[in-house]
């Protein structure tokens, strides 16, 4: 008797972890069609001053969500949106995300600015890579994301009345030529892999 | 799976809110049911998309009288000359291509009771649910002297498309110094920033055409406007002295307009004009007022966790023709956001009903952008949640962009608004 009870609340327990486990994914299927129309489906984005997340590690979709969530670093607008989501949210959408395959922007891009850019990125390359691919998983991966939506981070982190966390990426970026900012976000806009 | 995913699962155990999406291939297979989705527009067009892209099995077919869609949001833009409105124009090839039967044709009528559609061609078709997205209708009768056929010479640029070329050729023709009347109905209507939004397009146009001296005046039957003080804020720094706003309280209300003197009556005042931009009240799109779908002030109700119709069973208003949220403070704005995300809400209730699944978590969230200059942009958020089913406006998050932003904000929303309209056009049409 005894033995048969403990099965059977075994069994439920391994049932019921598993049906949750299930049930589970296709939630997180809801909340991220949401953020699809301005991130793209999976995170692709069509538009050149949104950046495409799908593929970006989990450590720095988190990061960044957070940050904009208690006002630590500036947004336009994500803040206002991630005040309406639980921190638990939160971390399933930079799960999904990160889960998704990178897919680089169809983006047109003048051949002088990435030329250019092969010097430009000076500054950035030890956290960035030569190509975008950082080696620390909380440095967003750079490598064919949209050129205009890097130029305007790369505005923030030049104004001195937005209010960002980095204080290296703040110091780098303002050191940059103002004619690098486009070159440097050419060229890692141009890169594939 | 990270500790955070495993919490995001337990307290969603905890909230009693674990629901179904994703379709077990057994299921699909089974769940072969028919979706009519009347009206191609933002909200039409995605739920359409996105019910047969998380379950192909099920039959949808879309019935939209034009083969060409012009997107609404930024069509004030081509009234400065900032934005063609070719690149605001979008076919119904993406829907095609996903195997979604799209009928171009007018809906004459839709039976309730036996679940059927009938097209002005005759075509007769069953459903087991029916996405209703007509958009809005105007009601022309509401203010004297207008009517549609008055509308070729005050156009209402309402819908964008031939009404947005008219009212930007008469900006073009009117004199130096002229005046240009926009007559803003009583709340609800869509797009709620719309009109002040056009008044700085309008403006912009005039100062950088040779018509500076020129002047919009906003005669409002309302006494207040989404993102006022933002507004007035950027049109005192863009287009000083320009843009005169006039609220219903102070007589603003056009109650007669007479389209040949080119004049605007309120209560107390007559308008002279060289350009009259009448937008007149709206309603539900009126194939949902024929089915019976809406209230006494001509919108359709909708149950919060699916977006069906209170009224009918099986039917689902979306877009701009349903009210939802917390009235009269917090409802959700017939933005094309807000259409979108409704759209998403409704097919993921569909694909579960037709399935036999729990239906899914709802999520609503808006994101509206107005842009007064090629630099300026300004924006309003909103997210709500189902609580008790009830909508609920969830007051931590959302609001308005800061009045003391740095100028970078203003640059930076100019530029996110197009990003999000490449994005929001892609997530309906393509």
């Amino acid at each position: 008797m005894k033995r048969s009870m403990l099965f059977l609340s075994l069994l439920s327990a391994a049932l019921g972890t598993a049906s949750l486990a299930h049930a589970a994914e296709p939630d997180v299927a809801g909340l991220i069609k949401s953020c699809n129309n301005c991130h793209g489906v999976a995170g692709v984005s069509v538009g050149h001053s949104m950046p495409s997340i799908g593929g970006l590690s989990e450590t720095y979709l988190l990061n960044i969500m957070t940050q904009w969530k208690t006002g630590e670093r500036f947004s336009a607008v994500m803040g206002r949106l991630l005040k309406g989501y639980t921190d638990q949210e939160i971390a399933a959408l930079a799960a999904h995300y990160s889960k998704q395959p990178w897919v680089p922007a169809a983006q047109t891009l003048d051949a002088k600015l990435v030329a250019q850019g092969k010097d430009a990125i000076e500054r950035c390359s030890s956290c960035h890579g030569d190509t975008g691919v950082p080696d620390e998983d909380d440095t967003p991966r750079l490598t064919g994301q949209w050129a205009q939506y890097m130029e305007l981070e790369l505005a923030k982190y030049r104004d001195d009345t937005i209010k960002m966390p980095h204080k290296k990426m703040r110091t780098n970026a303002k050191k940059l030529d103002a004619a690098d900012v486009a070159a440097a976000a050419a060229h890692y806009a141009s890169q594939k892999k | 799976m990270s500790i955070n995913r495993r919490n995001f699962i337990k307290s969603l155990a905890a909230a009693g809110s674990v629901s179904l999406l994703t379709i077990p291939t057994s299921a699909r297979a089974a769940g072969k049911g028919k979706v009519v989705v009347i009206g191609g527009g933002f909200g039409g067009s995605t739920a359409a998309k996105y019910i047969k892209m998380m379950d192909p099995a099920i039959d949808v077919t879309l019935i939209e009288p034009n083969q060409t869609y012009t997107s609404c949001p930024l069509s004030n833009e081509v009234l400065s000359g900032h934005r063609d409105i070719a690149s605001l124009q979008t076919g119904y090839a993406g829907a095609a291509k996903r195997g979604i039967n799209v009928i171009h044709d007018h809906v004459a009528s839709v039976d309730a009771a036996k679940k059927t559609v009938t097209t002005n061609g005759g075509q007769t078709l069953g459903y087991d649910a029916l996405v209703m997205a007509p958009g809005i209708a105007f009601d022309y009768e509401a203010v004297g002297g207008y009517s549609k056929e008055a509308s070729k010479l005050i156009p209402h640029a309402y819908k964008a498309g031939e009404q947005t070329l008219l009212l930007k050729a008469q900006l073009e023709a009117m004199p130096d110094g002229g005046l240009f009347i926009i007559s803003v109905p009583p709340k609800p209507f869509r797009c709620p920033p719309g009109p002040y939004e056009r008044a700085a397009q309008v403006a912009s146009y005039m100062k950088h055409h040779g018509k500076a001296k020129s002047k919009v005046l906003i005669l409002d039957a309302n006494d207040s406007f989404s993102k006022k003080g933002l507004f007035e804020q950027g049109w005192k720094a863009l287009y000083p002295g320009m843009i005169e706003w006039v609220p219903g309280a102070n007589d603003g209300k056009v109650e007669r307009v007479d389209a040949a003197a080119k004049t605007c009556f309120t209560g107390l005042n007559d308008h002279k004009a060289d350009v009259i931009n009448l937008i007149p009240p709206h309603r539900a799109g009126k194939i949902a007022q024929q089915t019976g779908l809406t209230n006494a002030q001509g919108w359709c109700e909708v149950v919060p966790m699916t977006m069906e119709s209170t009224v009918h069973k099986d039917i689902y208003p979306i877009g701009d023709c349903c009210i939802a949220g917390e009235l009269p403070v917090y409802d959700m704005p017939k933005s094309a956001h807000m259409a979108i995300t409704q759209a998403k809400v409704a097919a993921g209730a569909i694909i579960a009903k037709l399935n036999g699944l729990a239906n899914p978590q709802p999520w609503y969230v808006n994101t509206c952008f107005s842009t007064l200059a090629p630099d300026y942009g300004i924006s309003v958020v909103h997210v709500y949640r189902v609580t008790n089913n009830q909508f609920v406006y969830v007051k931590e998050a959302g609001g308005i962009s800061p009045i003391d932003a740095p100028p970078l904000q203003r640059k930076l929303e100019a530029e996110y608004c197009v990003g999000w309209f490449n994005n929001v056009m892609a997530d309906a049409f393509a």
